[in-house]
């Protein structure tokens, strides 16, 4: 609670426990040591008081008047009650005394080391505030065998303004005041403590008294009642303030048999206890913090209101809407967009979303045919592992019959999964085998089916193969085309020329330049050589150099790089410039 | 009387009669007298009431002073209603013959726990070991 950013105060010496605490306590471990030693001690101690007493008289007791100064609030302030000042500031001039001090210091003198201290009535601490986190922390027990009653005693008030003139502090054993709000201030008399000095009593009294004139603090709520009021008033809802000024009005007295030790804790310390709450309860953010009072007492509030001016009707609880729903009357439920397709559903609080009619058709039959062909695959590969396996026993010494036999069967099969892969779908314009070739386990399938094609069925895939390049290999995700490669250079090594020739056209140029530009470029180098094996590219680039190329091929521009890694300069330059005769421009600078 | 209405606070039930269960176990019962910001409470007249099994046993303790964090729970007492008359007072001696023997039996069947834990290779801290930690 306390915050004491006061300047001054950090100046100060920190407050310290007193360290002899066996001096403090009281007569039960006296007992046990004996009285001897103790009798001195505390008479020793005793004396002592009454110097210090007397000394602060002298200092301070005159001073009564000048007290209450406009000490303005920043400086720390009293530490328990520290409010937030409110808006207004303080229009009222300083008090009317000379000498300001920082005002409301929570001072509990400290004991010297090896006395037993009593609070005296230091004002202001004058600048020695020795501010204690809890005035009612400081426990300062009486010095005195008979006494085991210890006390804690405050001051409390308003830090911000200073409009009391006399606020003091001081401590009797046994007594304490409190000052409130209004400056008024209570002396409990009620219960003196037997071992107070009664010298002393009168004496503070009459300083206390003469000095004091309670001025009404200027920012008092306009609620200004009477003592009752918890401290930082302005913390309370207006509304909670009215229900409590009417709650006091009618609180009942409470007949009972009297209990001898009642009221022990006064009103006063009530009162202190409810004030620390009050003040824990302090936010800068109300509304973020304590929302649900605020909302409780704004809801009285209005209703309050509502009732004064009466009442108009019944009105409807606020709904719970938010800002986005504009109409609520009515709403369509389906919500229809233009351009798209189905309807979009518009969900409200009255009516949850309802089921989205979307369009079927082409997006359930694409992956059902995906599945199709996926299943497919797996079937077809259960039948080339048969075929597979019938040839790995062909090593196996077998009569003829049962040979031939085995290899028609075999035949059967690579056939009927040949014709599998090309007519799958009738619907698919994609190609006969392209689909299967899509799917990275169908070029797997293929690959291995290669070596059991007869020759014009090898060359068929080649053929749709190399036509199709691009889209395979924008298509191929799992990087799975290399997987095709060795198979297929076995095919083209066994190609005749012209046949070379048609498959490097049908290596159109699109797909060549695709091929090229293919951000695996590396790759493609790779795929080239592989597909082209180098022998077989010296014998085309020969043969182009050779022929006056009678059909210009549309060689792209990068072919000749290609070509270069494969040839030596001589046959490269032949062609580059056999190639600028038939097209008639610069090929790429090489 | 409240000045917050709406928040939990200890002033309207000064100079009642009150139960209070303490964190190490204790029960006392007496008339609170006195608070502080802490929920720290001073009792008067208190009494410190074992149980054991349908018997208990009040010893006087007189004033009592409650560090707040030790509370676990306060109630306050109706003394106008009946008591319980399930429960049947002894005296102090007996009722703290009966916990002695009750604590007895527990530090047994906690040993043999312990024991046939550690047989098997297992351990169960204890709680208010942890407690410290």
């Amino acid at each position: 609670i306390n915050d004491s950013s006061d300047p001054e105060a950090e100046q100060v010496s920190q407050p310290e426990w007193p360290e002899n605490g066996e001096e403090w306590s009281d007569g039960g471990e006296e007992d046990d040591e004996g009285t001897g030693m103790d009798c001195g001690l505390l008479q020793a101690m005793a004396e002592e008081d009454e110097e210090i007493n007397v000394h602060n008289e002298e200092t301070f007791g005159m001073e009564l008047d000048s007290h209450g100064t406009t000490e303005d609030s920043s400086s720390g302030g009293l530490l328990q009650f520290r409010e937030p000042p409110p808006p207004p500031p303080d229009p009222k001039p300083p008090a009317r005394h000379s000498s300001p001090f920082p005002p409301r210091q929570m001072y509990v003198p400290r004991a010297g080391p090896g006395q037993c201290g009593r609070g005296r009535g230091h004002r202001r601490g004058l600048g020695r505030g020795q501010m204690f986190e809890d005035p009612a922390v400081m426990r300062i027990v009486q010095g005195r065998p008979s006494l085991k009653v210890t006390q804690s005693y405050f001051v409390c008030e308003n830090t911000t303004h200073s409009t009391f003139s006399s606020f003091d502090l001081f401590a009797f054993s046994g007594q304490y005041v409190v000052l409130n709000q209004t400056g008024a201030f209570m002396f409990p008399m009620s219960r003196p403590c037997p071992s107070t000095p009664q010298s002393l009593t009168p004496k503070m009294m009459q300083l206390r008294f003469g000095a004091s004139s309670p001025r009404q603090s200027p920012f008092y709520s306009s609620t200004s009642d009477s003592v009752q009021y918890p401290g930082p008033v302005t913390q309370l809802h207006p509304q909670h303030k009215r229900l409590l000024s009417q709650k006091q009005r009618i609180f009942p007295r409470k007949p009972d048999g009297w209990d001898p030790y009642c009221n022990l804790m006064t009103a006063k310390e009530k009162e202190w206890i409810t004030r620390l709450q009050m003040i824990q309860l302090q936010s800068e953010h109300p509304y973020l913090e304590d929302y649900y009072y605020q909302e409780y007492y704004r809801r009285i509030e209005a209703k309050m209101a509502e009732e004064e001016l009466g009442i108009r009707g019944k009105r409807e609880p606020p709904k719970l809407t938010t800002l986005y729903i504009t109409k609520t009357d009515s709403y369509t439920p389906v919500v229809h967009i233009e351009g798209s397709l189905g309807q979009v559903a518009v969900s409200t609080c009255y009516s949850p979303r309802r089921a989205i009619s979307a369009v079927h058709g082409e997006q359930k039959d694409n992956r059902q045919q995906r599945l199709e062909v996926l299943s497919k695959i797996e079937k077809l590969f259960i039948v080339l592992l048969e075929v597979e396996e019938t040839d790995r026993m062909k090593t196996a010494v077998l009569s003829e019959a049962e040979e031939r036999k085995l290899m028609e069967e075999t035949q059967k099969k690579v056939e009927h999964i040949y014709s599998q892969m090309q007519h799958h779908n009738p619907l698919d314009t994609g190609g006969e085998f392209l689909p299967f070739l899509l799917v990275s386990k169908g070029k797997r399938l293929l690959s291995r089916l290669l070596p059991f094609l007869k020759n014009d069925a090898a060359l068929e895939m080649l053929r749709i193969v190399t036509s199709n390049l691009p889209t395979l290999m924008s298509r191929d995700t799992e990087e799975a085309l290399p997987v095709l490669y060795p198979p297929f250079r076995n095919v083209i090594g066994g190609l005749t020329f012209s046949q070379l020739i048609k498959v490097l056209k049908d290596l159109t140029s699109d797909s060549l330049t695709l091929a090229c530009q293919n951000k695996r470029s590396s790759r493609i180098d790779n795929s080239v050589a592989v597909v082209f094996r180098t022998d077989t590219i010296f014998q085309v680039a020969g043969q182009l150099s050779q022929c006056s190329l009678v059909e210009p091929l549309l060689l792209p521009s990068n072919l000749l790089t290609l070509f270069c890694r494969y040839l030596d300069k001589h046959t490269v330059h032949q062609l580059k410039s056999n190639m600028e005769s038939a097209t008639g421009f610069l090929a790429l600078p090489s | 009387m409240n000045y917050v209405p709406g928040t939990a606070s200890l002033i309207d039930d000064i100079d009642k009669k009150h139960l209070v269960l303490l964190r190490d176990g204790r029960t006392l019962i007496g008339y609170l007298r006195s608070i502080d910001q802490f929920a720290n409470l001073v009792f008067h007249q208190t009494v410190e009431r074992i149980h054991v099994g349908k018997k208990f046993g009040d010893i006087p303790r007189g004033i009592f002073i409650v560090r707040g964090e030790n509370v676990v729970l306060l109630g306050e007492i109706d003394v106008e209603k009946p008591c319980d008359t399930l429960l049947q007072q002894v005296s102090i001696e007996e009722i703290l013959e009966e916990q002695r023997l009750q604590q007895q039996a527990k530090q047994e069947t906690e040993k043999v726990k312990m024991q046939v834990l550690k047989d098997r290779g297992l351990s169960i801290p204890k709680a208010d070991n942890l407690d410290e930690y």
